[in-house]
């Protein structure tokens, strides 16, 4: 008997708390940072081009086989503006077969291909969900937008810079401290 | 004047389809049925069947763990445990402390998620919509941790051979430390609500008995097998990871019926999170994360290796055969939900059709673990 | 003179039902859902409009024409009422598991049940092949009709009820009965074994929580002397639940049961026997069976509220605000059981039924009887009554500990020693 009111009484306390929904799509509840979208492509701005060079690991490590890709000479590295001697040239991805495990990204040489943050890519059509190089460059510039990205060593660089200035200036605050 | 025929009675058929709310999944159940008795049951399985072993042979060992959380999908990261495990063994890798903290605390939770859920699904079996309300609120804190660390909230492809995919995030230790003390308090309420509630006893107590000797002749193994009196937790005795440096308690029932199996795995959610407060005590605070012998493609030398995790269905083992080569030559897996539902003819001796439900539910099987 | 008035509605009723089905059933096929229910049902209420103000005023003269006002107000007002616990259910169960219930569909999704009707009505109309049409067709109005027939001797207050009749709590508790055949005739006209098993149950229970519910009833008409609702209501002095504690317990659970509410909710559970006696009506007959359960749920609240809480008496307010505050209360505590407690087998169902309720009740009874003889003052039957709650709540509780299931813990290092 005991056991039921307590049950009541617990259902009874839970009814004046604040409902935990979220009422999407008004509201949508905030992704992490590592979230795991669909893959998109990102660009370099520096040399005004995709970091990918068309080099398919990605293509070749993928669980599903859901992308395709064919690469050409880049003229951009003819004329000497770039670093990479092969650009990527055509990218698709078949988005109903991505199991979005991430392998891609943690494959690719290049930082050329990232998680973004875009899951809400519904559409009306059985084969809507092909994304080509340019949607896909697209989404990859959304997410350098929205994140800051910047590809590993830049990052690896001023984690190092960072660590080294943080070793460097305590002799300046100690002497604040004594004198 | 015709002489009158003998009343024919028989057992009606009903059928428990594939398409089911409450079959669990994708599991068809042949009952014959006599008025409320039930007489006879047949289960069919393989809705579920993807051919995942032999969907590894053709995978490398980096794509393979994808594989694995889609086996047991309430369990990702005690799946992908168990593979790496597996791996790990046969190549010799030790993995780096901080890395197999990482992963007990990450395999308690999803313990946790996944005790949640079979919460969530037995109140509703019994008809009380409530408790999986609950439940779930709890599950939704758990799983943004998850999407924290690995970045899904369900299939995280994050433990790698040799350790982990990444370093978990920063905030890492304070975020678990902050949710165990809301999880302590959900589980208590889902406790309060359901747990000596009349109407739940009368229910589960007493229904779908097994005896330990049955249980053990069927291969059954997790709760089921601890909810009959046996404390065999493959945790305890064959610790594996870093088990044996943690102190906890093995639930044990009495009678092996749905009462004791709900129960076990009540407790168990509280023995886990006191096992998440030992790991992150006992975790170092830096360290490399992957075993600096791994590569991203590991190629195990040629060899046989079996090896045995306590999932939260049962007792998940892994039987791997490697050619050398960068892909296995056989996977064989064992999972704990197809030998647990075998036992189900045993279970719903004469008993009735309104237990059926409760005792698969009881069962807490897994359509993706059963079917691979 | 008035009951002409109310034999009267009646005839029409019929006759507009009776004209309802069969149009419906001839031109549903042929028109498609919304039409032909929608031309049915407004032919069906003009026909029965006219031939019911024909009868009366040729009865009674044009005055009639106020106690017709009055019956097609009470319609009215339980269709409304049905909306409102309609919403009031699943924002209530919503919030109860910390969710936030509809919120769309108008403000506060206050018209979520006017789109659950709509979309009811407009859904198709599917009749099994091997279904008996007539008996298929006729079963809902079986369960539906009587429900809404009850309330014409219901009061509302001391002035508001349409025909306050000597005998109201036998009309009462005699016209709430005929609705169980509805769902036994839904069953079989199905032709499925889920509908024939499902109703077999319904019919099981709602039959034996007959008895508490009638007994419980027999024992206020008893403590007030009258059946006349308006005069238990009147003298209730103090109110009959603390004369009489284990009886509004018994007629809570015997209405719990009556109406088909969890914890007794298993002949329509949808997680076993998918619907139960209602598994092939879609659409509109389904809103039929739906309605019905929604104004017994009221009628066992305002029962409840008449012979055991004062009816309409308190201070300050309105009396009518007093009933219908009394009476959703009732129905929140109704949709709290809901939410709490998971839902009893058949099995157990009827044991409770016959063997703790019925005793019980016949207990009360005596209990009554006995007070009444003596002319015991209302406290002495008032200790007596939570004497026997008190006790069997003792018992039940001791049963349960002495069968306290028990959990062992074993310390994970004593097995790892042990090998």
């Amino acid at each position: 008997m005991l056991a039921s009111v307590k049950g009541l009484f617990l259902t009874l306390r839970t009814t004046f708390r604040r409902p935990v929904t979220a009422q999407y799509p008004k509201e949508h509840l905030p992704l992490q940072p590592r979230y795991m979208g669909f893959p998109a492509l990102t660009w370099d701005y520096t040399v005004g081009e995709p970091y990918c060079t068309g080099c398919m690991v990605c293509v070749r490590y993928c669980p599903t086989q859901c992308m395709s890709a064919t690469m050409k000479d880049n003229p951009l590295f003819k004329e000497g503006k770039s670093p990479r001697r092969k650009i990527v040239e055509s990218f698709e991805i078949n988005l109903n077969r991505c199991i979005v495990c991430g392998i891609c990204v943690e494959v690719c040489n290049f930082d050329a291909i990232v998680m973004s943050h875009e899951h809400e890519l519904s559409t009306f059509r059985r084969d809507g969900r092909r994304v080509r190089l340019e949607q896909l460059l697209e989404m990859g510039k959304r997410y350098q937008a929205l994140t800051g990205w910047r590809p590993e060593a830049e990052r690896k660089a001023e984690q190092e810079k960072g660590r080294l200035a943080a070793a460097a200036t305590p002799s300046t605050s100690s002497q604040t401290g004594t004198s | 004047m015709a002489e009158a025929r003998p009343l024919e009675v028989r057992e009606i058929l009903v059928n428990m389809g594939p398409q089911h709310p409450s079959t669990h999944g994708v599991f068809r159940m042949v009952l014959w049925v006599d008025g409320e008795r039930i007489v006879r049951v047949e289960p069919h399985i393989g809705y579920l069947h993807r051919g995942s072993e032999k969907l590894c042979e053709g995978e490398t060992y980096l794509q393979i763990p994808t594989l694995f959380d889609r086996l047991d999908y309430l369990s990702n990261f005690n799946n992908e445990l168990a593979f790496c495990l597996a791996v790990e063994k046969l190549m010799g890798l030790e993995v780096p402390e901080r890395a197999a903290y990482v992963r007990v605390i990450l395999c308690e939770l999803n313990r946790i998620a996944s005790h949640l859920m079979f919460y969530a699904a037995f109140g509703l079996d019994v008809g009380a919509m409530t408790p999986s309300m609950y439940a779930f609120r709890e599950r939704e804190r758990i799983q943004q941790v998850f999407e924290a660390v690995s970045g899904a909230r369900m299939m995280h492809d994050y433990f790698r051979v040799g350790g982990l995919r990444q370093p978990p995030p920063d905030d890492f230790k304070e975020r678990v430390q902050r949710l165990l003390p809301l999880l302590e308090k959900g589980i208590n309420e889902c406790d309060t609500l359901l747990t000596h509630n009349e109407v739940f006893l009368a229910r589960t107590r007493g229904i779908g008995k097994i005896s330990p000797q049955e249980a053990i002749a069927w291969g059954m193994t997790g709760p089921c097998l601890r909810a009959c009196g046996v404390p065999y937790d493959i945790r305890a005795v064959e610790p594996y990871s870093l088990y044996d440096r943690f102190d906890f308690a093995i639930p044990v029932g009495a009678q092996g019926d749905c009462w004791d199996r709900y129960m076990v795995r009540v407790e168990e959610m509280r023995q886990s999170i006191h096992i998440i407060r030992q790991a992150l005590q006992q975790m170092p605070e830096e360290g490399p994360v992957l075993t600096p012998g791994a590569r991203r493609l590991p190629r195990p030398p040629k060899g046989e290796v079996y090896v045995r995790t306590e999932n939260p269905r049962g007792e998940l083992g892994v039987y791997l055969v490697s050619d050398g080569s960068e892909r296995p030559y056989r996977v064989k897996i064992r999972a704990p939900s197809f030998a647990n539902l075998q036992a189900l003819p045993v279970l719903m001796r004469d008993c009735y059709v309104a237990d059926a439900v409760v005792i698969l539910g009881s069962l807490d099987i897994v359509l993706g673990d059963v079917d691979r | 003179m008035p009951e002409i008035a109310v034999l009267a509605f009646v005839a029409g009723v019929v006759l507009a039902f009776g004209l309802f089905s069969t149009l419906a059933i001839a031109l549903v096929p042929v028109l498609g859902s919304g039409w032909g229910w929608g031309i049915g049902m407004g032919t069906a209420a003009v026909a029965g409009t006219v031939v019911v103000l024909l009868l009366t005023v040729a009865g009674l003269g044009l005055q009639a024409l106020a106690y017709i006002g009055g019956l097609f107000a009470l319609v009215t007002f339980l269709s409304l009422v049905t909306f409102a616990l309609v919403w009031l259910e699943r924002k209530y169960l919503g919030r109860l598991q910390q969710r936030l219930g509809p919120t769309r569909v108008g403000p506060f999704g206050l018209l979520q049940p006017v789109a659950d009707a709509v979309k009811l009505l407009l859904k198709e109309d599917i009749v099994p092949a091997w279904a008996d049409r007539v008996v298929f067709w006729v079963a809902p109005l079986i369960a539906f009709v009587p429900a809404f027939m009850v309330w014409v001797t219901v009061p509302f207050s001391r002035d508001l009820v349409l025909r306050n009749l000597d005998l109201g709590l036998l009309y009462v508790v005699a016209f709430s009965v005929v609705g169980i055949t509805g769902l036994l005739v839904a069953g079989w006209g199905s032709a499925n074994k889920y509908g024939v098993l499902g109703s077999l149950r319904s019919a099981a229970q709602l039959i034996s929580y007959e008895i508490p519910l009638i007994v419980v009833a027999l024992t206020i008409a008893m403590l007030a002397g009258t059946l006349n609702l308006v005069e238990i209501v009147e003298r209730q002095r103090p109110i009959y639940a603390l004369v009489q504690p284990l009886g509004l317990f018994l007629f809570l659970l015997a209405g719990l049961a009556e109406v088909g509410r969890t914890p007794f909710d298993i002949y329509h559970a949808e997680s076993e026997i998918v619907g139960g006696p209602f598994v092939e009506y879609s659409g509109a007959h389904w809103a039929a069976f739906y309605l019905a359960e929604y104004v017994n749920t009221f009628l066992v609240a305002a029962l409840t509220t008449l012979l055991f809480l004062g009816g309409w008496k308190g201070p300050l307010l309105p009396p009518v605000v007093w009933f219908l505050l009394k009476t959703f209360g009732v129905v929140v505590v109704m949709f709290w059981f809901r939410g709490t407690f998971p839902r009893l087998r058949i099995d157990q169902l009827m044991a409770l039924g016959w063997q703790m309720l019925v005793p019980l009740s016949f207990l009360t009874l005596l209990l009554t009887g006995v007070a009444l003889y003596y002319r015991w003052p209302w406290w002495g039957l008032s200790l007596a009554s939570t004497a026997v709650l008190v006790g069997v709540g003792w018992l039940v509780h001791q049963q349960a500990s002495r069968q306290r299931p028990v959990l062992r813990l074993i310390p994970a290092r004593e097995v790892r020693s042990a090998g």
